[in-house]
């Protein structure tokens, strides 16, 4: 069956528009313990959380050059929480003065029939990967420092093998649209982590 | 010399005889040649030591030296010559006059030189130029000068080891700084901006949503005077804090009667609590501690006024400048306020003319302090943090609510959590309740003798409910009459009572209901005293019931009335115990002790006589006995015969 026309429209979640403001960065195996002392002292006093996710991205072709793009990603430690759908726009291209990357966020829980939704609706996975790691947050900021993993055979998670031998750290914070204290706060937290990571903005377009 | 005494002629001859070289054969004796001159003074002079030099025979050795030398090829010839003694003995005699004469003639000489001047004069010796005395100036300078350069490597060496001394006290007082830096680090949030070094005194990483920054900055002190003496409580390093958090700030929530006036809200005296200083603790950490503790009062008051704005209850809550108030109860007032003091200056006016009774309720103050941090820690417990990661924070049980298609009533059914502000006003409430249940308990006991009422309150309370066992008895007779027995339980609103015969009766708050209800009991426990004592006795119960429909009616409970019979059956006691109308005790006399004996056609038989007649009231007033049940007892006793 062709799958219908897709016509790509700025998507939007409701009232109100969220963004997600992101820094990106990444830190060697070996230096992993000492980030995780420094992160436990400059967050938020909680234990620290560890968690363990399956990822699996969808793709919706259409006639048009740019695919649809969905994220869904359940918890492997938590089986009975609700998947979550997650759709990512595209970078807001401001002034070259924002601290971080700036993108239209819009997340859904969803129940655990939703890859087979995902299906029926015309979506097929692109590829999946599974990402463990630790979990910490200050305030509205959240810091996810993950392994990320290829998972060989699809829906086979028993034996999954790094994809480097280094960490991806990734710093967040998720607020409506139109408030730029937040890089500022993400800049100077980041200035924090200095020398053993260096979060930054990267594109996600000039990698590919 | 030559002078005195005859002279005497001295005749010298040497003894020494010419040696014999031969005898020949005819006797003649051929001498050895005597030797001349020459070779005798060689002779002499092989004798003498040259190696021993004496100064007088300095000249002579020097001659005799040269002598030497000019005999030593005679010597060759002549061959050795043996070492002899001297043999002149007078020769050391003669040398010493010899230089005594010298001596002499010498100082004839100079002598003669002296007094004569003819050939020769004295003439004084010129001094050696170099050896001149200076001019006394000269010297002076020179020494000066001297002494100068002496003097300035002294001061140059004292510069040096005071500024070494300046450098070690100023390093002394910037390790101080760092010492008391790293104090601070440990227990406080710091980092640095800059050139500042700036730290964190809010509650923010510990889950607190306030907007407040509560951003402080050290600061070196170095308004220090090092030639003084440094000040005993003198720190390297102060806090500037921000001015809204300066001073020092509490909450205090007290009841009272509610205020006729609505005018007189708002105006509270800020009576302020001087910091408890611990010892050993700096001046730094009492002034953060003092303005976390603001912070945390103005967190707490901003959200019991956010609450109390919002929440819709029968009463509205009124929020006026730093007060909230509440009627938790008709008549009564719940006042809330924040009472901040800022500054070090001491309040201007003069402590108020009547010391009002502290009913600051610290219990409440406290727990409020308790719940804003449990609503701290709510935000950061992991119950908040997604799984998966990608997810965003919020109760794990919202985002639930999307996937299990969870309406607005469900929502909002196990959203709706207590508030800060109905939560104190609950605690408040129990804590009013219980108290004034204590003081009608204690009044009742205080004022009625007789039965005796016990309260035994339980240690272990909750914030909402206490309970209370109340045993009512009478002196003497505990272990007989122990069937009222009440436990009490004291929630927000309501008295829960619990009797022991299994009845559960709700009473409000009214102060009125309990005092009713605990009249009533007692009357009821008069009579059921009775029947106890019946028991014992011996006498039988004839009738008994808790609430008599007889007689008066009561405005509080009901009457309750006992019969009961002696041993024999010839006499009987009737009770009737109201709780307003006291007790009334009739005992019935059998008809022989009557005054007029009936005399009837139609009952003939004596033993007739034996039963029951009139009943006759007894002043119970005017009995003997400490209490109502002794006094029953004694009656008792008294209507039974001995035999």
């Amino acid at each position: 069956m062709e799958a219908p026309p897709v016509t790509v429209m700025p998507v939007t979640g409701g009232a109100i528009n969220m963004m997600e403001y992101l820094l990106q960065g990444s830190v060697l195996d070996q230096s992993l313990e000492s980030l995780l002392h420094r992160l436990r002292g400059l967050c938020d006093d909680m234990e620290p959380e560890s968690f363990a996710d399956h990822e699996l991205v969808y793709l919706l072709r259409g006639q048009q050059g740019n695919p649809f793009i969905l994220r869904a990603r359940r918890s492997l430690l938590k089986p009975t929480s609700p998947w979550h759908l997650r759709y990512l726009g595209q970078p807001e291209v401001g002034d070259k003065s924002r601290h971080a990357l700036v993108r239209n966020c819009v997340d859904v829980a969803a129940s655990h029939s939703l890859p087979d939704f995902l299906n029926e609706m015309g979506f097929r996975m692109d590829h999946e990967f599974a990402a463990k790691g630790h979990l910490f947050r200050k305030g509205q900021m959240k810091i996810v420092v993950s392994k990320l993993s290829r998972v060989h055979v699809p829906g086979n998670l028993e034996n999954t093998e790094p994809l480097s031998l280094s960490y991806l750290v990734e710093l967040s914070v998720l607020a409506p649209a139109g408030q730029d204290t937040v890089s500022e706060d993400m800049k100077s937290f980041a200035e924090q982590l200095k020398p053993l990571v260096h979060l930054e903005k990267i594109d996600p377009k000039r990698l590919m | 010399m030559m002078s005195g005494g005859p002279a005497v002629r001295v005749s010298i001859e040497s003894s020494c005889e010419r040696q014999v070289q031969e005898v020949s054969l005819d006797g003649m004796e051929t001498y050895v040649p005597p030797l001349s001159m020459s070779q005798n003074l060689a002779k002499l002079a092989q004798r003498i030591d040259f190696g021993q030099s004496s100064d007088s025979d300095e000249e002579r050795t020097d001659r005799e030296k040269r002598d030497e030398w000019s005999t030593r090829e005679a010597e060759e010839d002549e061959g050795t010559v043996k070492f002899q003694p001297s043999l002149w003995p007078w020769d050391s005699v003669r040398n010493n006059l010899r230089s005594a004469l010298t001596e002499m003639c010498v100082l004839h000489d100079v002598l003669s030189v002296v007094k004569e001047k003819k050939y020769m004069a004295l003439d004084p010796v010129s001094q050696d130029p170099t050896v001149a005395k200076t001019p006394q100036v000269f010297q002076l300078i020179s020494k000066k000068r001297s002494l100068a350069t002496a003097a300035q490597l002294l001061l140059k060496g004292a510069e040096k080891l005071t500024k070494s001394l300046a450098e070690n006290q100023e390093q002394r007082r910037q390790r101080d700084f760092n010492s008391e830096l790293l104090r601070l680090r440990s227990q406080w949030k710091l980092r640095k901006v800059g050139d500042k070094i700036l730290g964190d005194l809010s509650y923010r990483s510990a889950g607190s949503l306030f907007p407040h920054q509560g951003t402080f900055e050290v600061i070196k002190n170095t308004d220090i005077d090092l030639d003084k003496k440094v000040p005993d409580d003198y720190c390297p390093l102060t806090v500037q804090i921000p001015s809204d958090l300066e001073g020092s700030a509490y909450i205090k929530v007290s009841i009272q009667k509610q205020s006729p006036d609505i005018g007189d809200l708002g105006t509270l005296n800020l009576f302020r609590r001087p910091p408890k200083a611990k010892p050993g603790s700096q001046m730094w950490h009492l002034r953060l501690e003092a303005a976390q503790n603001v912070l945390l009062c103005k967190e707490i008051f901003a959200q019991l006024s956010r609450e109390a704005v919002q929440i819709k209850s029968q009463i509205p809550h009124i929020v006026v400048k730093n007060q909230i108030i509440s009627h938790p109860f008709p008549g009564l007032q719940l006042s809330i306020s924040l009472c901040h003091s800022a500054g070090e200056k001491k309040s201007q006016r003069a402590s108020p003319d009547r010391i009002k009774p502290d009913d600051h309720l610290y219990v409440l103050e406290h727990n409020l302090h308790q719940l804003i941090r449990e609503f701290h820690k709510q935000t950061l417990s992991s119950v908040t943090m997604p799984h998966p990661a990608s997810a965003p924070f919020g109760h794990k049980r919202l985002r639930l609510a999307g996937p299990m298609g969870y309406d607005k009533a469900e929502i909002s059914s196990w959203q709706h959590i207590e508030g800060l502000l109905e939560k104190i006003i609950k605690q408040a409430k129990h804590i009013f309740l219980r108290s004034r249940t204590a003081r009608t308990i204690d009044s009742l006991a205080s004022r009625i003798e007789d039965p005796q009422i016990q309260a035994h309150w339980s240690n272990i309370n909750d914030v909402y409910e206490s309970s209370v066992k109340v045993l009512i008895t009478s002196q003497g007779y505990e272990q007989i009459c122990k069937s009222i027995q009440l436990q009490l339980n004291i929630g927000v609103e309501q008295i829960r009572v619990v009797h022991r015969d299994g009845r559960v009766i709700t009473l409000s708050h009214q102060e009125q209901e309990l005092q009713d209800f605990l009249l009533s009991q007692m009357s009821q426990h008069q009579v059921h005293a009775v029947q106890q004592l019946a028991k014992v006795m011996g006498w039988h119960v004839l009738s008994f019931s808790n609430h008599v429909g007889l007689g008066p009616i009561e405005s509080v409970g009901n009457a309750s009335a006992i019969t009961v019979a002696s041993p024999n059956g010839e006499h009987a006691i009737s009770v009737r115990n109201g709780p307003e109308s006291g007790c009334k005790v009739l005992v019935q006399f059998p008809r022989s002790q009557a005054k007029e004996p009936p005399k009837s056609d139609v009952v003939q038989d004596g033993k007739w006589s034996h039963l029951r007649g009139s009943y006759k009231e007894v002043h119970w007033g005017r009995m003997e006995g400490r209490n109502f049940v002794y006094k029953m007892e004694l009656l008792m006793a008294a209507l039974t015969p001995c035999s």
